[in-house]
């Protein structure tokens, strides 16, 4: 009813002689309904990333202050030794998120997928649930679990190995344990997101695959290799390139597990750490920006080696 | 009753109008959004998008009330200052805004404020780490006026301890009015000293010191001092004492020099694994209820207690009440200087401040009223830089905590010889770097224990050094 109505209505006014005004209207109006986001993304995304771009090539003391400087960021940037290290740091804990965190994501995926094991419904928000916790908080809590003498962590570990690993073992002032301790956390907080990925993607693979491999005699690991990591290919490289990228704009978790800082001999320093000690507490926005689009041109790079790699993108092709 | 309610005569005129209403505004929403050529979801849109703005329209932010608006980080502070400032509103008949601001978040909140022009406090009290943070650029962009003429003029580098403007100055301006002094102090367990047999008055040096640490440290189970192996809060308070420090005067990286040489050489042993002279460790942080354990399982047995340090104390580890004293810090030789620094906090006018008058007006109620600090005082054991102020009754006060020692005599008689730091934006950066030093030194250490370690020393801090000087070369402002 309410169609024809409309439509009489535009018959209507287009026979009364309002049809150019309407045509009009009718051409305006998406774009009108879209301006209100256009301009607003205009405003605070394309111009501040046009304006980073050039302030990449200005020595600032905040945006008062601007001298030209050419190349000059680029190039103190690849001599500035903190950059290596907070690169190093960040490209050590992006590998352990992908070849320590990946695999025990799909193993729990795998184990709780099974039909046999109780309560997996259980098992699976226990597992998803660190995820929903904040990374501020879990900063806190971890900050306090890895106290040395009187923290949980040590406390069993003493008690577990007999006395082996001391009581003041300090997960967080020792330049060796920074990187394993900040690597365990966010094991313990991502493994069962990613987890979630992979149940879904399992749960997608062709039952009849499994049948037909098992009447073939391929074996639990042939099955595993033959049919499920091809079936989960797409959901795997999602999963890669997040957690990769993830990773390389880590900040909150060291942040707060090391204290407002980079801790011991700046083993926590991340690069985006690194980029908001320059921008937000030195107020060198130029070379801050500098910093921000060569890590924007590195993790561009990585994603596309990755997607080439586990030849993402070609299923349609093929 | 719920009968008579229901059927009374303007409920159930109420009630047959909006029946007859209904339908025609039933009709006419209909009708509206039969005309409307782009369905319901764009007129919603439309709708809620005109009745927002019109509520804002009629609804505008309240302006600022106050004449002042001033920003601290420190609840202390806040308490304080909110219990006088009523005086100063009815004396000057004005209204003050005091807010209390995360430490966290204030000078990265007033940088970014200060360099996009947006509104800002007409006061700050900034914490002393930042301080240095906020004098980059020309002076004249510089966000907080300058004082110095007023703070002369008044004569309060002459009222004030003098060493405490050093901080807040830079390119020979002073751009903030000290809050305190913050002498360092040693706060230890008398208890345990006294039944270990250790006569603290026969401590005089930091040998002494040492050698009676030698006989209390139990390694893994007792240390005699709490100092970090890693942080450079601690090493730092030594160094100062020493007359070092991160810049000189004119701002010129010094964290590399002899004395920065010599006071890493000696720290380095007290805190390093395998060291024979090993009487110092850390916990994960030297506040909270980290610190609160270790001082009450007596894991450890001192530390260096600045004065706003000892009111944490009193409140977050009061079984220790009488157990605790205060002893000055052993000297570097004999005869030498028995205290140093920690911490400090400045209170600045913005250059945006309308009435910097009056501002300033307030800052000298704040921070000069002797009867007032001497009251603050007692809520704080923060010991203010105002000599005249240490006369007061409240300075003399015994402190069953500490073993009924008299608290403020003890903090202002070593005031006068607390050590000039001197500030720089590039401060931040200085710290990290001498941070970084002294663990790579103790790692060093550890494993090759004095062999070479001179050399080591050096070369470590000058590359640390000269790795601040690289980041201040590049720096045009």
């Amino acid at each position: 009813m309410t169609t024809t109505s409309i439509e009489k209505t535009s018959v209507r006014e287009g026979a009364s002689g309002g049809g150019g005004y309407l045509r009009f209207q009718q051409k305006a109006a998406p774009y009108l309904f879209l301006a209100p986001f256009f301009l607003l993304f205009a405003l605070f995304g394309v111009y501040p990333i046009l304006k980073s771009v050039t302030l990449a090539f200005y020595a600032t003391s905040g945006p008062k202050d601007m001298v030209f400087n050419g190349g000059a960021n680029f190039t103190f940037l690849f001599q500035d030794r903190d950059f290596y290290i907070a690169v190093g740091n960040t490209v050590t804990y992006a590998l352990f998120s992908v070849f320590l965190q990946l695999p025990i994501a799909l193993g729990l995926a795998i184990l709780l997928s099974q039909t046999w094991l109780k309560g997996r419904e259980f098992w699976r928000l226990a597992f998803f649930s660190p995820n929903l916790l904040g990374q501020v908080f879990v900063g806190v809590l971890f900050a306090v679990l890895y106290q040395p003498q009187f923290g949980l962590v040590n406390k069993t570990l003493h008690s577990l190995t007999n006395g082996l690993v001391p009581l003041d073992t300090k997960w967080l002032g020792d330049p060796n344990l920074v990187m394993p301790a900040l690597v365990l956390t966010s094991i313990w907080m991502y493994a069962g997101f990613n987890m979630i990925y992979f149940l879904a993607a399992l749960q997608a693979v062709d039952k009849d695959l499994y049948e037909a491999a098992s009447v073939d005699g391929a074996s639990a690991w042939q099955q595993f290799l033959n049919v499920t990591v091809p079936g989960i290919r797409p959901v795997t490289t999602f999963v890669l390139v997040t957690a990769t990228l993830g990773s390389l704009q880590l900040f909150e978790l060291p942040y707060i597990l090391l204290n407002n800082g980079a801790g011991p001999d700046q083993r926590g320093l991340t690069i985006i750490m690194y980029l908001y000690n320059k921008g937000f507490v030195v107020g060198d926005l130029g070379y801050a920006s500098a910093v921000g689009w060569t890590l924007a041109l590195g993790m561009l790079i990585i994603s596309l080696i990755q997607v080439r790699i586990t030849g993402a993108g070609k299923e349609g092709q093929q | 009753m719920a009968y008579n309610r229901k059927y009374r005569p303007e409920r159930v005129l109420a009630r047959v109008t909006f029946r007859a209403a209904m339908p025609g505004l039933k009709g006419f929403l209909i009708a509206v959004l039969r005309s409307y050529p782009y369905g319901a979801a764009a007129l919603s849109m439309l709708i809620l998008a005109t009745v927002a703005g019109l509520i804002l329209a009629f609804n505008p932010p309240p302006k600022k009330q106050a004449d002042l608006v001033f920003w601290t980080f420190a609840k202390p502070h806040y308490e304080a200052y909110l219990q006088v400032i009523g005086d100063f509103e009815k004396e000057h008949q004005v209204k003050v805004d005091m807010q209390l601001v995360s430490n966290q978040g204030l000078p990265q909140r007033l940088q970014a404020a200060f360099q996009a022009d947006l509104d800002v406090p007409d006061m700050c009290e900034i914490e002393i780490s930042s301080a240095g943070s906020f004098f980059r650029g020309p002076l004249e962009h510089v966000g907080f006026a300058d004082l110095t003429d007023r703070i002369r003029s008044e004569g309060l580098d002459r009222k004030m301890v003098a060493s405490r403007f050093a901080p807040y100055m830079s390119r020979g301006r002073v751009f903030g009015l000290p809050h305190d002094v913050h002498p360092v102090l040693l706060g230890y367990r008398r208890d345990i000293f006294e039944k270990e047999g250790i006569d603290v008055n026969t401590i005089e040096t930091w040998d002494d010191f040492i050698e009676a640490g030698k006989k209390l440290t139990i390694a893994d189970k007792r240390y005699m001092i709490e100092m970090s192996d890693t942080g450079s809060d601690q090493l730092e308070t030594c160094l100062f004492q020493r007359e070092g420090g991160y810049f000189d005067p004119q701002g010129k990286v010094t964290f590399d020099n002899e004395i920065a040489v010599e006071t890493m050489k000696w720290y380095v042993p007290l805190v390093a694994r395998n060291s024979k002279t090993r009487i110092a460790n850390v916990l994960s942080s030297s506040f909270g209820t980290v610190i609160a354990q270790g001082m009450e399982n007596t894991y450890f047995l001192s530390v260096v207690m600045p004065d706003w340090r000892s009111k944490i104390f009193e409140n977050d580890i009061g079984k220790l009440s009488g157990k605790m004293a205060l002893m000055p810090l052993p000297a570097v030789k004999k005869g030498g200087r028995r205290t140093s620094t920690w911490g400090g906090t400045m209170l600045g006018i913005t250059r945006k401040c309308k009435d910097k008058d009056l501002a300033w007006k307030l800052a000298k109620f704040l921070y000069l009223n002797e009867k007032d600090l001497a009251g603050r005082f007692a809520g704080t054991n923060i010991l203010p830089p105002v000599r005249a102020a240490w006369k007061e009754p409240a300075f003399d006060r015994e402190y069953a905590y500490w073993s009924n020692q008299k608290l403020g005599r003890i903090y202002a008689n070593f005031a006068p010889e607390v050590p000039a730091q001197y500030t720089h934006p590039f401060i931040t950066l200085a710290k990290t770097k001498f941070g970084e030093s002294l663990t790579a030194c103790v790692q060093r250490y550890t494993a090759n224990g004095e062999n070479g370690f001179d050399e080591f020393v050096r070369r470590t801090l000058k590359s640390k050094a000269d790795e601040v000087r690289r980041q201040i070369a590049r720096n045009p402002f």
